[in-house]
């Protein structure tokens, strides 16, 4: 198991996400590179206006596959630091949604972290948006996360 | 042939199998907490009730819910859980619809 990184960044915000200050919180000195995602809120949805999404989560299960993301990311890549941001609620366009910060010594890991943290996001964290349009509302199409085969435990030892 | 038992009265027989209640709590997202109109329920269930069984529970209470099995994962104690998982007192199970996170 490799070293616990305790300076990576897990939130749920309410409040406009703050991308500066997260990407100064990943980026220290033995690093050589940063790469950041901002998702944000796009003007249109399969060729309908957008007016504003409403975003919720199941907040204790997102925080916590948000986490296992960096946990992954720290495996898989020799990156530094990790900032996953996820912002909730009313959303107006152009509004950043998403921010993902990784640092590494050396760019390639960094770009290749980053990517694997916002797909890995859009399938497996449990957070939904809800479109708003002139004429009404849907919930977006999703991605039905991977869930474990069914295993045949065995009793716990009584 | 090999003879079923007997179901004559024993003084056992008025005893039901012992399968004793257990509470858990259920949440709903999305689309599943609008067509129910609620986000969080508690409910008594036989101990190891799965969680296919407690979502059919739901979707008596709800016909439009079951419409929706097929495109609904299910989590316990914040892991996604496969259909057959037998739930335990305690656990928190939540319904979730696809994810549209970022």
């Amino acid at each position: 198991m490799p070293a616990l990184p305790h300076d990576d960044i897990y939130q749920l915000v309410r409040e406009p996400i703050d991308m500066v200050a997260l990407a100064s919180r990943v980026r220290a000195p033995e690093d050589g590179a940063i790469v950041t995602f901002d998702g944000f809120v796009r003007n249109q949805s399969h060729n309908r206006a957008t007016l504003y999404l409403d975003y919720e989560a199941y907040e204790s299960m997102a925080i916590a596959k948000m986490r296992e993301i960096g946990d992954q990311l720290h495996e898989k890549y020799r990156i530094h630091r990790v900032a996953i941001v996820h912002r909730l609620g009313r959303l107006e366009i152009g509004e950043t949604s998403v921010f993902i910060a990784v640092s590494a010594p050396h760019r390639a890991a960094a770009f290749d972290a980053c990517r694997f943290a916002i797909d890995t996001l859009k399938r497996t964290v449990p957070i939904w948006k809800k479109e708003y349009f002139v004429d009404g509302a849907v919930w977006a199409d999703g991605e039905l996360p991977p869930v474990p085969a069914a295993t045949l435990r065995a009793k716990p030892a009584s | 042939m090999p003879l079923a038992p007997p179901r004559t009265a024993g003084y056992n027989s008025l005893v039901l199998p012992v399968t004793q209640a257990i509470r858990v709590k259920v949440l709903l997202f999305g689309r599943l907490k609008e067509l129910t109109g609620y986000c969080e329920d508690s409910i008594e269930l036989a101990d190891a009730t799965t969680i296919e069984r407690l979502f059919a529970l739901y979707s008596a209470r709800h016909p439009e819910l079951a419409k929706y099995r097929s495109s609904v994962v299910a989590s316990r104690n914040q892991e996604f859980a496969a259909w057959e998982t037998a739930l335990r007192a305690g656990d928190e199970v939540a319904f979730l619809p696809p994810v549209s996170g970022g």
